[in-house]
């Protein structure tokens, strides 16, 4: 299939809606599982946006922005994976692959606003020094604004204009390359993971990483709920112990410090 | 979400008339949506979070533009904490700034309190509830259902709404949310910590989908090498053991961006020679 002008324009939109959602960070409609379902409801395929948001959220699942680093856009990934899975009628899996260039192109816009925009900070100043509460609202639109056209303007030239060019190169790529990216795709979420990993691993959080590991390996569950109760398991047992232990120290602490100290 | 409100406010008998309604504490804790709107690396979420004070401000110094002069030059510095916990933060600290309390003690409460719950909300909220719910309504949508995206949706639109509760819970606690945050911060993200990894490590064997097609040896001898070696040993190792790799370049500081290229190049590698 080709994408409409009016497919362009509403896709356009979505990225707008979903782009400041992801600035914000409000709705967490911004998430690829989201994105990609919209998407595919514009373009008329609704199956597909659900399948292709389930394995771009999957590849997605440790990319966060928490660890400091920011991570391949969410939003331009979504709606190129369902954009070129759509078009080009290949695989959601690999379609990931070709949207990540998009998503990371709008990476480094965001990451250059994330620069640039520290040149209001010193209007910002001057109107709370003036206690000019209205101009300084005011001022907060105007990287909002910034940031929402970016995303639309953005999304409509990648998902529209570019299309045929997108068409072209997918087709002639050989199979082995197709391949290749299906399975970049499938290998995707350990990025996500060793990021996460990186921020939380200490030595003393190990077992539980492994326990989750072998449970998983072990028993056929669809999804890791199963997994995430055993977590919940452990982490309550912890939670109470601990509890336990500083309630303990503290009456240490009372005894140690004699009667004289009582009724602080 | 009211019921819950008020029920905190009973543990404290209330010690003065506040000038703000129900309905407004409950609007901060919507507005505190706004903190990233003026994001940079600068001075991060000071002025999308001065903003969202903003006309709490001028409700209190509505006769004193001195002192809304200060207010606001005094938030607009640094800060940097977990979104969906700032209305507790800001409701706390609107407490402290409507009885008039000392600015340097307010400020200084503030920077005191950002960092520690930006550890406990991103161990909560990106850590914990994200890897979860992604994961479990990823694995729904992957087959086609629909109710995937709509329990991921259902699920972050409740933790939106959360905020005004939030926001109550640190207006009316008022200064004892102080020991309350510092008592538990240390222990709570704790618990997220373990819950998150078994979690990690569930989603680890599950979604990294990695699997040798190789065959060794000739004529009736052939073995795979997944198959008959590896899975032997333990299934999904790979996995396990490439996640790892990745984790030790970052330790490294590589940069994440690297780690992408590094899977890309890998996949289409072993696609090439056609081991995978």
């Amino acid at each position: 299939m080709t994408i409409t002008l009016v497919q362009g324009l509403l896709i356009a939109l979505l990225a707008m809606i979903t782009g400041l959602d992801c600035w914000l960070q409000a709705f967490f409609i911004f998430r690829p599982i989201i994105v990609c379902t919209l998407t595919g409801l514009i373009l008329g395929d609704l199956r597909l946006g659900v399948i292709a948001g389930g394995l771009t959220e999957l590849a997605f699942a440790g990319l966060t922005p928490a660890g400091g680093t920011q991570p391949p856009n969410t939003v331009l990934c979504g709606i190129m994976t369902v954009v070129i899975a759509a078009t080009n009628n290949t695989s959601p899996a690999t379609a990931i692959g070709l949207s990540l260039p998009f998503a990371m192109l709008m990476q480094y816009i965001l990451l250059f606003y994330y620069s640039s925009f520290s040149l209001f900070m010193s209007k910002f100043d001057k109107y709370a020094a003036e206690g000019n509460a209205q101009k300084f609202k005011r001022l907060n639109f105007v990287p909002l604004i910034i940031v929402t056209l970016s995303f639309g303007i953005f999304a409509f030239l990648s998902a529209y204009a570019a299309q045929a060019p997108m068409h072209a190169l997918v087709n002639s790529m050989p199979q082995w390359l197709t391949h290749g990216f299906e399975l970049a795709g499938g290998i995707l979420p350990a990025v996500g993971f060793a990021m996460l990993l990186k921020v939380m691993l200490k030595p003393r959080y190990f077992p539980y990483l492994l326990l989750g590991f072998v449970i998983a390996s072990m028993i056929s569950f669809s999804n890791v709920l199963p997994v995430a109760l055993i977590g919940g398991v452990f982490a309550a047992i912890e939670y109470f112990r601990t509890r336990e232990v500083s309630d303990l120290k503290e009456q240490i602490k009372d005894i140690d410090n004699g009667d004289d100290q009582d009724g602080i | 979400m009211a019921s819950e409100a008020s029920e905190v406010g009973k543990n404290k008998p209330s010690k003065r008339k506040s000038i703000f309604t129900n309905h407004e504490i409950s609007m901060l804790g919507i507005r505190s949506n706004l903190v990233q709107a003026s994001f940079s690396y600068e001075r991060m979420h000071a002025p999308g979070w001065t903003w969202a004070q903003l006309p709490y401000w001028e409700k209190i110094y509505k006769d004193d533009p001195k002192g809304l002069k200060r207010v606001m030059t005094d938030n607009m510095e640094f800060i940097n904490s977990s979104p969906p916990l700032y209305p507790i933060l800001m409701g706390l600290l609107l407490t402290m700034e409507e009885d008039h309390v000392e600015p340097t003690t307010i400020k200084g409460l503030k920077n005191a309190l950002f960092g520690p719950m930006a550890g406990i909300g991103d161990a909560i909220f990106w850590f914990t509830i994200m890897p979860i719910v992604g994961g479990i309504s990823a694995s729904i949508a992957k087959n086609g259902n629909a109710l995937g995206p709509v329990l991921f949706f259902a699920v972050y639109l409740f933790l939106f709404w959360s905020r005004i509760p939030l926001a109550h819970l640190g207006y009316n606690l008022g200064t004892k949310a102080i020991d309350v945050i510092q008592e538990n911060s240390k222990v709570i993200s704790h618990a997220a910590s373990i819950l998150g990894l078994t979690v990690i490590g569930g989603l680890i064997a599950s979604y990294v989908k990695m699997s040798l097609t190789l065959k060794i040896g000739a004529g009736n001898s052939v073995i795979s090498l997944q198959k008959q070696l590896l899975d032997k040993i333990f299934p999904n190792i790979l996995p396990f053991a490439f996640v790892f790799l990745l984790y030790w370049l970052l330790k490294k500081k590589v940069n994440p961006i690297w780690l992408i290229v590094v899977t890309f190049v890998l996949a289409i590698l072993m696609s090439f020679i056609g081991w995978m």
